[in-house]
């Protein structure tokens, strides 16, 4: 029989039985949120059928480098919960799809400046810019630190394919070969025939381009050309990358297109 | 009727209440074989010397940050 | 007794266990200063100075990294190995190198994760901060220091391993596995220091949070329970209140704290069954808390006097105080309603505090106040500097809590205030404005902190200046009575 004063006075039988003691806890919580389906829920387009939350275009994905390194989650959430005062002030309570692609999750956990899940489109890129470089020429009474050097420091794209290659590798669905763009069917003993859509399948043409990391330095630079975020265009600036990507934040999921009461049962 | 309890046990939708009867029983089992046996409970209660065993000095527990040098 | 004591520094490795004490102190003024500089950032944000490296969002991991792993994880290790070699009666293992391998591998590890966060080198996971290179660092150093903690309970003299070791062995498999997992990452490329986590969204957020609590759980409670198991008792010069007591708290802290990470995600997009289960545990978790301060408390029954007369007694019951206080109030605000209005608010940063300055910071001062002398084999330089460093202490933490409560729970409040109309009461900016003042409050606590720290900065510095100079002239020499 298993006595406890043989667990006193062996200090391998104290580390197995500690260890059974403190794995299982995590054991439970964890493990199957990786295995249950309805963890993440799957939101696609009621009209066309293409998933509406998609992984982040090469400047948006620099963007959120930048706001990862800046800390900005030390300050703001993205994770908007299902409380009435929440749904006035940022909108939509925040679906777990929303951030599937989020390489590391910034949901943050503490509100000195407002949530910013769904802060894309609220405010114009000039605002961004001048509130990012100075934002107490915006709004008087803030207390966010001046990122100034921001507008002025070229972004480093040169290593844009290897991030892109490295978030592939954990499941993000960029593409680097034509099956993958364009999906292929696998064929099976027994003449079955299993079909993996690829990201044009998935996302649309318009979209599917932009996940090519191929074409990622390209896309960097028309992207940021076209939507002109730091309002200078000669410089392809950090700015251009973080205001890219604060302004795609929430933007993603249409919600009109939804019944309002449909994402309860996700829940 | 045996194999109808094994069945539910083994159900895994049952798995939230047998977890919990398990842990609940391991720990009224650590309680009461901690609190039960008085020698057993001697025994532990022992233990509670240990770090006072250790002293530089040979003598009981009561040494404070008195000045050892003095002593001498 | 002075020639015991002799081969008392003999028998032992204290060369280890006084280098981690220094580094410690020296992490715990550094790592509180930039506490205290954050903090003053928003109270002040003109202090942000337009330079990067200093900004709010980069400078506050250093300062949590700083106090959590610099004075923390240093105070263990001191005290970890100084009440494994005392409480087994055998000197540490692996001889002079492979201990001052987990005093520089560690050090070194966090003060290049630390430089790395002025230069943004960050994973951007709340206490986890440091890149890939770093976590692997940590990874080696730990579980060199695992190898030497065992093996030191493998060579003891004592049949029976004291309870305050169980505490510490939990504490080292506990980080272990959460530091591997939560640290998955897929580096850019073998030459970069960036990488992006394995996990993404909802399971990222589980697996982060599952380590953050657990740090609290683990590496700020259960190993500072393994000290005060060890450092109370010593101190009272009485045994711990109960045995068998302590043994029902282990197991129970120990199964329990696990289950309680998801706490930090109510209302968020988390299936809600992982909530619900993570609440109830935290409300359970309450018992063996209180069991454990109890335990503490009650070991100076029928020496009650020691509070009045001893400073170091009175940093220890005051940590086991705001112990039970914060065990307190952590499963109240895991309650679901409750959290409702206290996450995102300066509610939950106060209450870490009470914790992290309250207990960790004062049980590990009153410890290094009773130990330092010990390890140098002299007597404190000054009781009355303890003193000093007591109140500079508790009215620091008092300041900084209830400034927090105030800026928390007045946030909280209005952000759901309503006027008559069915409209938001208030702009969010205006609940900036209203924490301006609580900001300030927060601050000057934290200065109180930061002074008492440097008090015995300067006590410590002059006990062991003192009893360096004993060394050559121990006959003569007598110890200044303060």
């Amino acid at each position: 029989m298993l006595k406890h004063e043989s667990i006193e006075t062996n200090s391998a039988l104290l580390i197995v039985l500690t260890l059974v003691a403190i794995s299982i806890g995590g054991l439970v919580e964890i493990v199957p949120l990786h295995y249950i389906d309805s963890t993440v829920e799957e939101v696609k387009d009621p009209q066309t059928g293409l998933e509406m939350v998609r992984p982040y275009t090469p400047l948006e994905q620099r963007g959120r480098d930048i706001y990862v390194r800046e800390g900005c989650y030390t300050c703001h959430s993205q994770m908007i919960r299902p409380f009435r005062d929440e749904d006035l002030r940022y909108g939509h309570y925040s679906l777990g799809a929303e951030s599937k692609y989020d390489h590391p999750f910034q949901w943050g956990s503490k509100r000195t400046g407002p949530d910013l899940a769904r802060v894309g489109g609220k405010y114009s890129n000039e605002w961004h810019t001048q509130h990012l470089t100075a934002p107490r020429s915006v709004v008087p009474e803030s207390i966010m630190p001046n990122y100034s050097w921001l507008a002025t420091t070229p972004l480093d794209y040169s290593d844009i394919k290897e991030r892109m290659i490295a978030l592939k590798k954990v499941g993000v669905p960029y593409t680097l070969t034509k099956d993958e763009y364009a999906g292929w069917d696998e064929k099976k003993p027994g003449d079955q025939v299993v079909r993996h859509p690829g990201t044009v399948e998935r996302f649309g043409e318009a979209t599917a381009n932009l996940l090519d990391i191929n074409r990622a330095e390209q896309n960097i630079v028309a992207q940021a050309e076209k939507g002109n975020y730091d309002g200078n265009p000669e410089l392809l600036s950090e700015m251009d990358a973080l205001v890219a990507y604060l302004q795609v934040l929430g933007t993603m999921v249409d919600f009109t297109k939804f019944e309002s009461d449909y994402f309860v049962q996700f829940r | 009727m045996l194999a109808t309890w094994w069945a539910w046990i083994t159900d895994l939708g049952n798995s939230k209440i047998v977890s919990l009867l398990i842990f609940f029983f391991t720990f009224i089992s650590i309680v009461l074989y901690v609190y039960t046996n008085k020698a057993r409970s001697e025994r532990l209660e022992s233990y509670r010397y240990l770090p006072l065993m250790d002293d530089d000095a040979p003598k009981p527990p009561a040494q404070q940050a008195s000045p050892k040098r003095d002593e001498k | 007794m002075a020639h015991s004591a002799v081969v008392s520094s003999e028998q032992y490795n204290y060369d280890i266990v006084k280098k981690f004490a220094i580094a410690a102190i020296v992490w715990g003024i550094a790592g509180m200063t930039a506490g205290v500089y954050i903090a003053s950032e928003l109270a002040w944000p003109f202090l942000n100075f337009d330079l990067a490296q200093i900004t709010f969002g980069r400078l506050r991991p250093v300062h949590t990294s700083g106090v959590i792993f610099g004075f923390g994880g240093n105070a263990l290790f001191a005290t970890s190995y100084y009440i494994v070699q005392r409480t087994c009666q055998a000197r540490l293992i692996g001889g002079k190198f492979w201990p001052e391998f987990t005093f520089w591998g560690w050090n070194l590890a966090l003060a290049v994760g630390g430089i790395g966060y002025l230069f943004g080198i960050t994973q951007g996971r709340e206490y986890a901060e440091p890149e890939w290179y770093v976590d692997l660092a940590i990874t080696v150093v730990w579980v060199v220091y695992f190898i030497l903690y065992t093996g030191t309970l493998m060579r003891r003299n004592q049949p029976h391993i004291y309870v305050a070791n169980w505490f510490f062995m939990s504490f080292i498999l506990a980080t272990a596995l959460l530091h591997i997992f939560n640290n998955l990452a897929m580096p850019i490329s073998l030459t970069s220091v960036h990488s992006y986590s394995l996990f993404s969204g909802v399971q990222d957020a589980m697996t982060q949070w599952w380590y953050g609590h657990n740090a609290v759980g683990f590496f700020l409670t259960a190993a500072f329970l393994g000290m005060m198991y060890y450092f109370v008792p010593k101190q009272a010069g009485r045994p711990v209140y109960s045995y068998r007591l302590s043994i029902v708290h282990f197991w129970a802290l120990s199964f329990m704290y696990m289950w309680v990470g998801t706490h930090h995600l109510h209302w968020t997009a988390i299936p809600d069954w992982t909530s619900t289960l993570a609440a109830t545990f935290s409300i359970l978790l309450l018992m063996p808390s209180w069991g454990g301060m109890i335990n503490g408390i009650m070991t100076l029954s029928g020496a009650w006097d020691k509070l009045r007369t001893d400073p170091i007694m009175m940093f220890l019951i005051t940590s086991l105080s705001f112990y039970g206080m914060s065990t307190f109030e952590g499963p109240m605000m895991s309650l679901k309603s409750v959290n409702a209005l206290s996450h995102y608010t300066d509610w939950t940063v106060g209450h870490v505090h009470s914790g992290a300055l309250g207990w960790v910071a004062m049980v590990s001062i009153g410890s290094f106040y009773h130990m330092i002398p010990r390890i140098w084999n002299t007597t404190l330089y000054s009781t009355k500097l303890v003193y000093n460093h007591f109140f500079l202490a508790t009215i620091g933490v008092i300041l900084y809590i209830t400034s927090m409560w105030v800026a928390g729970i007045g946030q909280g409040l209005m952000l759901r205030a309503f006027d008559q109309y069915g409209n938001l009461a208030f702009s969010f900016i205006e609940t900036v404005s209203f924490m301006h003042v609580p900001y300030i409050f927060r601050a000057i606590g934290g200065m109180f902190f930061v002074a008492g720290m440097l008090v015995m900065a300067y006590n410590i510095y002059m006990t062991i200046a003192r009893a360096r100079q004993e060394v050559p002239a121990t006959t003569t020499a007598t110890p200044v009575q303060a």
